[in-house]
């Protein structure tokens, strides 16, 4: 009953992306997913959240099968993703880009105010808990690269996924930041939320993850908890081009 | 039922438009292919071109097949400016959508031009063998409409060697597949672009002077054949050059045969409902193109 | 407290209202009345072109032909059908809109550039059905439509001005409407990132089909309307291109995110288009004003008019917001009191 794809393959062109890989994560743990670089990690992410369709394979989640299924409604089933290359809305303030993470629903629901009382507070609760509430009413294009980060977990967040992949989150973050975002991963967890984190920074991989996936060449080669794949020899076969 | 030869001339010159149509959406392909962008005012250069054809031969009495001499080089210098201090000041965010505009607009400002230029009158290229024509097995085609659509293929030789067999080919089709990736390999993607541009306006230059061996031409013209061209970049996958040389050929041929029973007005539509039929069935384009399916 | 910058707003709609209400009795003749009808019916149109254009940043190309798909609807149902004018009107706007379904689901099932090649070619190919189509349309010879009152011309003209007036109120109160609510939350994250809406839950595909339908409603009963007032329609100026680019020009002119943008674009353009045309006639260098002042205001002020006063009025007049973050702070406070004192 968690996230898992068997067989998911794609080619880009003559290219192979993903190469059947089949994987399960762990409910209410963090998984890290690692890899050499054009291993297949990105793509795997846009797959399973139906922002590429695969060419074959299954994504399914929670027993029920989303693949193929158009990303708005991957996101309704509950699965959050921030990208690679952080992606927020510029011309929007902090505080809309998070508000925009809650659809409405039906004809009634869309025509109400954007600026429901309920909704700010929650917006605000989860700008603040990311520690960027005095920039609610900047826009996003203003805001400093991490900045930029916490933003879009933050919309993530308010869409209140139980599972989220974050898409390298320590990506041209400074140190102390760093240490921030980990910390909440692990925070966010405890409170019952999965992970699956596409990351190269490897400290912070082996000091949250509670399971890795080793990915290479398109498909899963390794998997266990951090203390195990740190001495893999197939991991640091794929690592070292061997 | 319409007798064999009406349906044979009716093939052949199917595959005379259909090479000109090749020759143009693979210009229009190009510029969608380095930026995203939809080239409104490309069959508006085409007629510019067809117009200079005219007049040059008009004032100078030159014929428009040497007019190509200039008009070439010229149309290449053109595009390499308009890509490089145009287009470049878009920003990327918007880039699709500011750019069609803006080639919107230079599309209106060339038809203005030439109807204050020229007035609206329909022009039209006298040449010496303009009404000369072959037999081809019971079927007459004017020889202008065979130079016409030797020069498409010739162009479109020329541009699948320089594709593929040299090094600024290389770098072109690198930029179009993964602009960021080109640049790390220490290309200049940014000269490539323009010079992209310049090849695509090019095309332009040789598709008028295709045009105006044999059409009679009025300043508002492109709207005629801008239509057509996106509905055939679209049917072939936007990006795809070989994917709009195929799509060229079956629409042009398809309006061709539609002719004989729908007449010429009504024939135009198999593009509209060809692009509307794509959309629909398959966004993504009938033959490649890997980029549609995201515009 | 209410705010300075919203009782300034206020205010500034409310001699906006008084101004386009008091026109018709300050023109001083039949013809000056009638180019405020034609100003007013640009409004309208820019303004529908504005659901689509403004809110997902879609540009479309063809809401001309929109408007013409209104004035021969409405045209026919008059002059062939018999309908009496005003129900005409209405069936017109609704056909309009069942037929903006399909074409919706064909353009904007991807990305942009798909949907300015089908909205361009919407103009193309209705051009050439209309024109083809003369047992229907009346083709070249156009389609004269029966007057719905019998008066004056000055009369005629009065009381188009009121109802293009009321479908301009209606139409701006639609974009206020959405433009607040969550809805067209949705509808911008689309224009400033479609992926990343997706990515949030946002039904992209449903979003921009149902705004689109909405705008070919309102650019359709504009179209009808114009159809009784002008009483003669031919497919040259009902499909043509540059209907479609006068209607972006001026929402762009003016400010695509601005919900009076569009209406003042209109007054700015449509203006201009009277005066170029009382002035030189009927030249082909209207094409080359329109393509420079497009090229123009896409190259150096793609955010309209409207957007580059507002930055001036902030840089001369405010010189104590010094920061950023200072006037976040200002206007999140600002913004909670009036939750908190709001209703509810």
């Amino acid at each position: 009953m968690t996230l898992e794809t068997t067989g998911l393959s794609k080619a880009f062109g003559g290219v192979t992306a993903l190469d059947g890989a089949s994987v399960s994560f762990h409910q209410g743990e963090v998984n890290a997913l690692i890899g050499p670089n054009g291993s297949g990690k990105t793509t795997y992410f846009n797959c399973v959240t139906g922002m590429i369709k695969p060419d074959g394979g299954t994504v399914s989640y929670q027993g029920r099968d989303l693949t193929g299924k158009a990303p708005h409604r991957i996101a309704r089933a509950g699965i959050g993703r921030t990208f690679q290359l952080c992606r927020t809305f510029p011309r929007m303030t902090a505080l809309e880009n998070v508000l925009s993470a809650v659809p409405p629903t039906g004809l009634i629901g869309g025509l109400r105010s954007a600026r429901g009382r309920a909704e700010i507070e929650r917006a605000m609760g989860w700008l603040t808990r990311l520690g960027i509430e005095h920039l609610a009413g900047s826009e996003a294009r203003d805001l400093s690269w991490g900045q930029q980060k916490l933003l879009e977990l933050a919309g993530v967040l308010m869409a209140e996924p139980e599972t989220v992949l974050l898409d390298e989150p320590a990506g041209g973050v400074n140190p102390a930041l760093l240490d921030r975002i980990g910390v909440l991963i692990r925070e966010l967890n405890a409170e019952g939320r999965t992970f699956v984190i596409v990351e190269h920074n490897m400290d912070l991989v082996m000091s949250i993850s509670d399971h890795i996936v080793v990915f290479d060449r398109g498909r899963p080669i390794a998997e266990g908890p951090p203390s195990q794949i740190r001495t893999d020899e197939r991991v640091l076969g794929a690592y070292l081009g061997v | 039922m319409p007798s064999g030869a009406l349906l044979f001339q009716s093939v052949l010159l199917g595959i005379l438009l259909g090479g000109l149509y090749a020759l143009l959406a693979s210009g229009l392909t190009l510029y969608f292919g380095i930026m995203r962008v939809v080239m409104i005012a490309h069959s508006a250069f085409l007629i510019l071109a067809a117009y200079l054809g005219w007049w040059l031969h008009e004032r100078a009495g030159l014929d428009p097949l040497l007019a190509m001499l200039g008009t070439v080089p010229l149309f290449f210098g053109a595009g390499v400016l308009l890509q490089r201090v145009l287009l470049t000041r878009l920003r990327p965010a918007t880039l699709t959508m500011m750019s069609v505009l803006l080639t919107f607009a230079i599309a209106l400002l060339i038809e203005g031009l030439l109807g204050y230029a020229f007035t609206g009158t329909q022009r039209r290229v006298q040449l010496g063998y303009g009404s000369a024509s072959l037999e081809v097995f019971g079927a007459r085609v004017a020889v202008v409409k065979l130079i016409a659509f030797g020069l498409a293929v010739v162009a479109l030789g020329t541009l699948y060697v320089l594709m593929k067999r040299t090094r600024f080919g290389w770098a072109l089709r690198a930029t179009i597949q993964h602009r960021d990736a080109a640049r790390l390999l220490g290309i200049d993607t940014d000269r490539v672009a323009g010079y992209g541009f310049g090849i695509g306006l090019a095309t332009a230059a040789i598709g008028g002077t295709a045009l105006s061996l044999d059409t009679t031409i009025y300043p508002s013209l492109h709207w005629h054949w801008i239509g057509p061209l996106m509905a055939i970049i679209v049917v072939g996958g936007l990006g795809s050059v070989p994917g709009a040389a195929i799509a060229a050929m079956v629409l042009g041929m398809a309006q061709s045969l539609l002719q004989i029973p729908m007449g010429t007005t009504w024939a135009q539509t198999v593009f509209y409902v060809a692009l509307f039929a794509t959309l629909a069935i398959r966004p993504q384009g009938f033959f490649g193109g890997r980029l549609a399916q995201r515009f | 407290m209410p705010s300075g910058s919203k009782v300034l707003k206020l205010a500034a709609v409310a001699l906006l209202a008084v101004a386009v209400l008091a026109f018709p009795s300050i023109a001083p003749n039949p013809y000056i009345l009638s180019a405020g009808v034609l100003v007013v019916y640009y409004a309208v149109l820019a303004t529908s072109w504005n659901f689509v254009g403004g809110f997902t940043g879609y540009i479309s190309l063809g809401h001309g032909a929109l408007a013409g798909l209104g004035a021969y609807s409405t045209g026919i149902l008059v002059a062939k059908a018999g309908l009496p004018p005003f129900l005409a009107l209405a069936a017109a706007g609704a056909f309009v809109g069942l037929l903006a379904v399909p074409i919706g689901l064909a353009a904007l099932r991807v990305r942009g550039a798909s949907f300015v090649i089908v909205s361009i070619s919407l103009v193309l190919i209705l051009l050439l059905v209309f024109q083809s189509w003369s047992s229907v349309t009346g083709g070249s010879r156009g389609l004269v439509v029966p007057r719905p009152f019998q008066l004056t011309r000055p009369e005629h003209h009065r009381i188009f001005y009121f109802l293009f007036a009321g479908l301009l109120a209606l139409a701006v109160l639609a974009w206020w409407l959405i433009d607040r609510s969550r809805f067209g939350l949705g509808l911008k994250s689309i224009r400033e990132d479609e992926d990343k809406a997706e990515a949030l839950g946002t039904a992209t595909y449903a979003y921009k089909l149902i705004v689109f339908v909405v705008s070919a409603v309102f650019t359709a009963l504009a179209g009808g309307l114009y159809a009784l007032w002008f009483g003669d329609l031919d497919p040259v100026f009902q499909f043509s291109i540059l209907t479609g680019s006068y209607l972006v020009l001026m929402a762009l002119l003016g400010g695509v995110r601005q919900l009076f943008g569009p209406v003042v674009g209109a007054l700015i353009v449509g203006i201009a288009l009277e005066f170029f045309k009382v002035e030189y006639g009927d030249t082909p260098l209207h094409l080359v004003a329109t393509g420079l002042l497009l090229a123009l205001v896409v190259l150096f002020m793609p955010d309209g008019v409207l957007p580059a006063i507002a930055d001036l009025i902030k840089r001369f007049g405010r010189s104590d917001r010094t920061s950023i973050r200072e006037v976040s702070a200002a206007e999140l406070r600002e913004q909670r009191l009036q939750n908190a004192g709001g209703t509810k």
